[in-house]
């Protein structure tokens, strides 16, 4: 129960600090004021509030609703397996890494079809562009979350945690973070890897959406930025593991770090036009992943 | 009393904008984006309040209230140096030498506040042409395919350019009100996937007219950065003040720090000897400087460089070029028949 | 009537209901989706029959799979949500037939088989057993298997493709250039044993 409520308030604290990072990492780029920029997440979530949502002709109305609400509870759910302490999630069970990796498979489905329901051109074309990447952005992250399983010899979260009181999974895995850092930008749809809600298609599968189903994806999409960050910072960053400060608070820490990381990749570094970014993915970033999951052997042989 | 408080902060937000730029309206507008107070968004599902900036073609008329009717409630439309077309009721009226801003303001806490108005549509919500019931199945075509639902027509099946797959190709036009495009110009499109297969020139783009050089330049290198999802970085550079030495020089460096020319492929987009990224990196330097000269190479046509390529890669190419390129590259074509226009999005 | 009882008919109801689903839409995203839905419901009872890795690990390859599905239908079929009712069940006859002998000859495997009743005992390492009995004592089996499909596929494709998209295999079918009137994309026939694209490229 506490771990449930843990859950949904980092949840909640994880959408408000992704958004006012957003904020303020995009007013400190633009050269605009940093100080309005630090409560206009409200504004925006106002305003959007306040306006009509669109109903494009003849939408698929259930998958609209759906989509950014399943996305929503696919930040939770990833959220679940993540221990606040030791023992301490909600669903602490053995095979917590797959869950993850079931959830991060679905964000693909949900993100797809968002652009798909809107029944409109642009959507759609950032629907199935962002099919083509996410797909494999997703598998690199399967073999590096596999080598970071291989020195706890389990597929739960919470004893991948604790086969790193020694030394953290980001230091003796050099490129598993890195890599697993892509999935997240890619499972967020930010910056060097947006391609699902892009600015060429005129914010891509969401560019339809206004009032506050607009909101709703905008927060789902910073639901999914905290659930990542925090199991970024849990199975790279050793999670609860610190000393002095309590393990929760460490993990909130790892996690608010990795979230700026994230934010400031997004607004700092452009992205590739789609055809060369699955080249690459599949040429040079997929080798890369098999490349840590040999490290991560030789290195849990040792 | 809820509503009331979510509109009393919502008040206090950028106004969202969306501007559809006249002829020779470059310069004012690109003030408009500078202004920390009104966010100017690129789809007009996100914007409050229209600005139609300067006096729209005749030809781009009933586009503009496609456009207009796809803004969501509450909504209104400012006329900066236009007379309001007969049918907007209630019209914002700015003259050509004020600064919107306070009005807009205003008029933005009225809507929120339900003071007032929204604007209705401006057209019937009717199909464009007739379709339904007509077809084996009612869906507007023949057989179990084909026609044009809702006014767009069906994707029927056509060889691919690249590999000879029958894949479905599928039409449609996007501008001239279209954020990544250069105010003016549309395009009417036929994709497979998202491969452009054939592309028409519908309307030219317009033309910047004389000195306004330095606006166009820092707008279209803003719609680069766009396009490579550097949002921030684009509204800097639309705004930067192109006199002052120092701040563009570090934009400069930005723009060079986020790869974003390394970004676009090599050779992308070659003609007179210069691809996208050559034409880009030289925009980038030419910032602040109005002398600069865009490349006036030998004559080439737009519609010839895009078949074949990727959505983003050719709104890449159509962006690398300066406007006054750009009117040559995009000249009017001769209209073969009645053809439809809008998604303005 | 236990609580895994009940969640164990609701989920074969929910699995029944969207495998109908399938069918009944008249738009074929939707229907790879029902499917899929019809999948987690069938993943949600491994879970009951404490099969933890295999229920989780169904849902995400369902979930991959049904998408890669949905893509090639979309990209093969460009209407953007089924905007034009399509039928979707074709050859009647044959299929009602192929349908109701696989249902019988499931539901008598199932009803004829002697299946285990024991629960699984609390605490037993289903995974690292799950895991041996896959690279262990069945591996041979498993890896033969997966090369046998593997082979299977490559083959079919193979025979299915002699005639191609631009005529026959073996009279050296050319798909057209990259770019229109280019030069023809893909390799030359080779017409003896020597080099021959080389020369053509000489040349």
């Amino acid at each position: 129960m506490t771990a449930l409520i843990a859950v949904l308030l980092l949840l909640a604290a994880g959408i408000w600090f992704g958004a006012t990072a957003d904020a303020v990492a995009e007013a400190a780029v633009a050269g605009h004021p940093v100080r309005a920029a630090l409560t206009s997440p409200f504004r925006r979530a106002a305003l959007m509030l306040s306006r009509q949502a669109i109903a494009t002709e003849h939408p698929d109305r259930l998958n609209r609703l759906l989509a950014p609400a399943c996305y929503l509870v696919l930040a939770a759910a990833g959220l679940s397996v993540i221990p606040f302490a030791p023992g301490m999630a909600v669903t602490d069970i053995a095979t917590g890494l797959v869950l993850w990796g079931a959830c991060e498979a679905l964000v693909v489905v949900v993100v797809f079809l968002n652009g798909w329901s809107a029944n409109a051109p642009l959507p759609l074309i950032g629907g199935y562009r962002y099919v083509a990447i996410g797909l494999p952005a997703m598998l690199i992250s399967m073999f590096v979350l596999i080598g970071a399983a291989l020195p706890a010899q389990s597929l739960g979260v919470g004893a991948v945690v604790e086969s790193q009181r020694v030394l953290i999974n980001a230091v003796r895995q050099p490129l598993g973070l890195p890599l697993f850092l892509l999935l997240g930008l890619s499972i967020t749809l930010r910056g060097p890897f947006d391609y699902g809600d892009s600015a060429d298609l005129a914010g891509g599968t969401h560019a339809e959406a206004s009032g506050a189903h607009r909101l709703l994806w905008r927060a789902a999409k910073l639901a999914m930025l905290t659930a990542f960050s925090a199991m970024a910072a849990t199975v790279f960053l050793g999670g609860y593991l610190g000393t002095v400060l309590p393990g929760p608070a460490w993990l909130v820490l790892k996690t608010a770090l990795v979230m700026l990381v994230l934010v400031a990749i997004t607004h700092l570094v452009a992205r590739v036009p789609p055809a060369r970014m699955l080249t690459w993915l599949w040429t040079v970033l997929l080798p890369l992943s098999f490349v840590d999951l040999v490290w991560a052997g030789l290195e849990a042989m040792r | 009393m809820a509503m009331k408080a979510l509109a009393r902060i919502a008040m206090r937000a950028p106004i969202p904008v969306f501007v559809a730029t006249g002829r020779g309206w470059l310069g004012p507008c690109r003030k408009l984006a500078a202004s920390a107070d009104i966010a100017v968004v690129a789809n007009i599902r996100q914007a409050a309040i229209l600005i139609v900036a300067g006096e729209p073609r005749d030809e781009d008329r009933d586009a503009l209230r496609r456009l207009h009717d796809q803004m969501p409630h509450p909504r209104a439309t400012a006329w900066w140096g236009t007379r309001p077309f007969a049918e907007a009721d209630s019209a914002l009226e700015v003259s050509a030498t004020d600064d919107p801003g306070p009005l807009l303001r205003r008029a933005f806490a009225a809507l929120l506040a339900r003071v007032r108005e929204s604007e209705p549509d401006w057209l019937p919500d009717d199909p464009p042409n007739p379709w339904r019931g007509e077809g084996d199945h009612g869906q507007g075509g023949k057989g179990m395919m084909g026609g044009t639902p809702y006014g767009r027509p069906m994707a029927m099946t056509a060889d691919d350019l690249r590999d000879g797959l029958a894949l479905d190709s599928f039409s449609f036009t996007v501008g001239p009100f279209y954020p990544s495009l250069p105010p003016g110009l549309a395009l009417e499109l036929v994709l497979q996937g998202d491969i452009i297969q054939s592309a028409r020139i519908v309307r030219p783009p317009l033309d910047p007219g004389k000195g306004a050089a330095d606006a166009c330049r820092s707008m279209i290198v803003g719609r680069m950065l766009h396009l490579l999802e550097l949002d921030a970085l684009a509204r800097r550079c639309e705004a930067v003040p192109v006199d002052d030495r120092d701040a563009v020089a570090a934009l400069r460096r930005r723009i060079g720090a986020s790869g974003a020319m390394r970004a676009i492929p090599d050779g992308l987009g070659r003609i007179a000897g210069a691809d996208a990224r050559t034409r880009f990196t030289r925009m980038v330097a030419a910032l602040g400087d109005a002398e600069a000269s865009s490349f006036a190479g030998p004559g080439g046509r737009l519609v010839d460089l895009l078949p074949g390529l990727e959505w983003s890669e050719a709104m890449l190419v159509i962006n690398s070029f300066s406007h006054r390129d750009l009117v040559a590259l995009a000249p009017r074509e001769v209209e073969p028949e009645e053809h439809r226009e809008g998604h303005g999005t | 009537m236990t609580l895994s009882d009940i969640a164990f008919w609701l989920f074969s109801a929910g699995a029944v209901w969207t495998a109908w689903r399938v069918f009944r839409t008249d738009s074929m995203v939707r229907a790879s989706f029902a499917l899929m839905l019809s999948f987690f419901c069938v993943a949600a009872i491994l879970l009951l029959l404490s099969a933890p890795y295999l229920g989780i690990a169904t849902i995400f390859m369902m979930a991959v799979e049904m998408m890669v599905m949905a893509l090639f239908m979309v990209m093969f079929m460009m209407n953007p949500a089924g905007l034009n009712p399509m039928m979707m069940v074709h050859q009647h006859k044959v299929s009602i037939g192929a349908g109701v002998a696989a249902f019988a000859g499931l539901g008598a495997a199932a009803l004829l088989t002697d299946l285990p009743h024991h629960a699984v005992a609390a605490g037993k390492p289903v995974i690292r057993d799950l895991g041996t009995e896959l690279l262990g004592g069945s591996m041979l089996i498993f890896e033969t298997a997966g090369i046998t499909l593997l082979a299977t596929m490559v083959a079919t494709v193979v025979l299915s493709s002699r005639s191609g998209r631009f005529g026959a295999a073996d009279e050296g079918s050319r798909p057209p250039g990259l770019e229109p009137g280019g030069k023809p994309a893909g390799r030359a026939p080779e017409r003896d044993s020597d080099h021959s694209h080389h020369a053509e490229h000489g040349g």
